[in-house]
């Protein structure tokens, strides 16, 4: 897991979004244990009260699930986790739109310009 | 806790002093052999040798005297006015502890360099009828000792003991002025060691104008007749009477460095 | 109960003041930022709660009990400066600790010396600067004690040691204990904090939580404390 923080927003709600990125992105499996609180705010240098209230918040969303003795774990169920994923996924669009319509695209261009990224990208896959 | 403060400035003194007793005793042994017939040898190189081991030995002794004493002054001021005060003073042991660590350890460490040196002298001096020479003085004094009446033994050990304690009680004394003198000079912001040189010549000077005082005082207004009421002792009396004296004001003033040093210690203390 | 209160605490030298009345709580379980820049008496504050300076005015708690001998048993401090004594080997440092303090523990010591590569019998003065700092945290951090004071631990050591000694902060969490950090370098100790207490000429400027800042100013604590401090 790579950690990354940004300095303008709280430290507890970039962690919520890192590890649904670690659990969407297979970092944390379903149905997988998660790290203790102490050794996840070790790995990624927070507080442990901070770690410990971001897991709560996930654990509210259902993300993630705790068993009395043996910790979290990571949900098993795959609609929520697919759930998750698309909110982010979301939460990236609209930033990339909001980015690219104070550059002063409009949309059919802004359309074109992705259709042909895309379109790029596969010439260099296939071409490798 | 002053049980496992005293193992832990053992443990950090004895690591000096030990190598330096064990270095006096070599060269003891060592100008031993040489006074048997290295120095008075036909070989030039010999006798040059023999006079570089006892030299060695000489040395030998002005060092460990003087380690005793620099040490006595260095532990103190090294571990608890230095960074290392900074561990030492957050310890969960009190002021007290602390400085009677201190003094009990320089204490025992010049007992045993007395000790040591004497030892040594007698391993210098120890030839083939050596123990039995030794014996035989003891055998003599002892007979002396015999011959004593009730009286002279008895008031000769009283004698012994009150300067075994004087003696004692001084070398106490004489390192809480260099505490005192220390503790005080630290607690300023600025220049910590010229105020306790400054601390220690001020403390030498008021002992030496309150005894001065004292004299002429008692010069003066008759001041002995007057307490003695009269009284005039034997001399054998007179001696324990002085000695005993001579106790009381080494334990005043022995108090008043103490009662400096845990001041300054507790209520100014300053580190850097 | 608190594990650090102060109420007015003053304390001047000659004419200078050092701390002017400044009043503060720690609760346990919190790990608090002491900020301020160079000579704001961040480390006067802390000086005063080990009993290492008396004050001149106010009243100072730790645990509930003046700075003295009972608190040092409560107390793990780590001095700004080298404090161990540096002829000692690893093996006594560690015998030293284990004698004085009972809450010291031995086995979580070795194990981090032993994760440096630190022999039992090296004497501290045979290892580099970096090492001997590092060595020094993990004496003080390896006491279960109820407050931490560190002083600047990350003030003057690499990119790397400063890593590690955040790292070795935060593996040794504690609920029941707090633990004071003073340093000016917030950038680096931000994220790790749950509290910060910014400390201007000797008095309290701000106490607040690190994610209240970030949420009400939309700014971090370091750009916060660059604004409050601008020259």
């Amino acid at each position: 897991m790579q950690w990354q923080f940004s300095n303008d927003a709280p430290i507890y709600t970039q962690l919520i979004q890192q590890v649904k990125v670690g659990i969407v992105t297979g970092a944390f499996p379903p149905g997988e244990r998660l790290p203790s609180v102490r050794d996840l705010a070790t790995e990624a240098g927070v507080n442990p009260n901070t770690m410990q209230r971001a897991l709560a918040e996930l654990e509210r969303d259902g993300l993630v699930y705790s068993q009395r003795t043996a910790g979290r774990f990571v949900t098993e169920d795959n609609t929520m986790i697919n759930a998750a994923k698309r909110s982010l996924a979301q939460r990236h669009v609209k930033t990339f739109l909001e980015a690219m319509l104070r550059l002063g695209f409009p949309k059919e261009e802004i359309m074109d310009l992705i259709a042909r990224e895309l379109g790029e990208e596969e010439a260099n896959h296939a071409g490798t | 806790m002053l049980r496992k403060l005293l193992k832990h400035e053992f443990r950090a003194t004895g690591r000096v002093m030990l190598p330096m007793y064990l270095i006096l005793l070599v060269t003891a042994v060592g100008s031993n052999l040489a006074g048997r017939g290295m120095l008075d040898g036909r070989s030039d190189l010999l006798r040059t040798l023999g006079v570089l081991i006892v030299m060695a030995f000489g040395i030998a002794i002005t060092g460990v005297c003087l380690l005793a004493f620099v040490l006595m002054i260095q532990r103190f001021y090294k571990n608890l006015l230095q960074d290392e005060g900074y561990l030492m003073f957050t310890l969960p042991a009190s002021v007290h502890q602390h400085i009677w660590s201190k003094l009990i350890v320089s204490s025992v460490w010049f007992i045993a360099t007395v000790l040591a040196v004497i030892a040594a002298c007698l391993v210098v001096a120890y030839q083939g009828g050596f123990l039995r020479e030794f014996l035989d003085f003891l055998r003599y004094f002892l007979e002396g000792l015999r011959k004593l009446k009730v009286s002279e033994a008895f008031n000769g050990t009283i004698y012994l003991v009150e300067f075994a304690v004087l003696m004692f009680l001084s070398l106490v004394a004489f390192s809480l002025q260099f505490y005192a003198a220390l503790a005080a000079g630290h607690s300023q912001a600025n220049h910590k060691l010229l105020w306790s040189v400054v601390w220690f010549f001020g403390i030498q000077f008021a002992l030496q104008f309150a005894g001065s005082l004292l004299i002429i005082a008692s010069n003066n207004l008759d001041l002995f007749d007057r307490l003695y009421f009269n009284w005039d002792p034997s001399p054998t009396v007179a001696i324990h009477v002085g000695l005993l004296l001579a106790i009381g004001c080494v334990i005043v003033y022995g108090a008043i460095f103490y009662a400096i040093t845990t001041f300054f210690l507790k209520k100014h203390l300053n580190l850097e | 109960m608190p594990v650090l209160e102060c109420k007015g605490l003053t304390k001047r030298f000659g004419r200078a003041t050092a701390l002017d009345e400044v009043s503060l709580t720690v609760e346990p379980g919190r790990i608090v930022g002491l900020l301020g820049p160079n000579g704001s008496g961040k480390t006067t504050l802390i000086k005063l709660a080990n009993g290492l300076l008396t004050p001149d005015g106010g009243y100072i708690a730790v645990c509930g009990t003046a700075p003295g001998r009972e608190s040092h048993s409560l107390v793990s401090y780590l001095p700004e400066r080298m404090a161990i004594p540096t002829w000692m080997t690893a093996k006594q440092l560690l015998d030293f600790y284990g004698d004085f303090y009972q809450d010291f523990r031995r086995e979580a010591a070795e194990e981090m010396l032993d994760h440096l590569g630190i022999q039992p019998r090296q004497a501290v003065k045979q290892m580099s600067k970096g090492t001997r700092e590092k060595v020094q945290l993990i004496m003080v951090m390896s006491r279960a004690a109820k407050l931490y004071l560190l002083d600047e631990p990350i003030g003057g050591v690499d990119p790397a040691t400063r890593d590690y000694i955040l790292s070795t902060i935060i593996g040794n969490y504690n609920p029941e204990a707090a633990v004071v950090i003073s340093t000016h370098l917030i950038a680096d100790v931000e994220k790790v904090l749950d509290e910060v207490i910014f400390i201007s000429q000797g008095r309290v400027a701000l106490q607040s939580t690190v994610d209240g800042i970030r949420e009400e100013k939309g700014m971090s604590v370091d750009a916060l404390f660059r604004e409050v401090f601008k020259c």
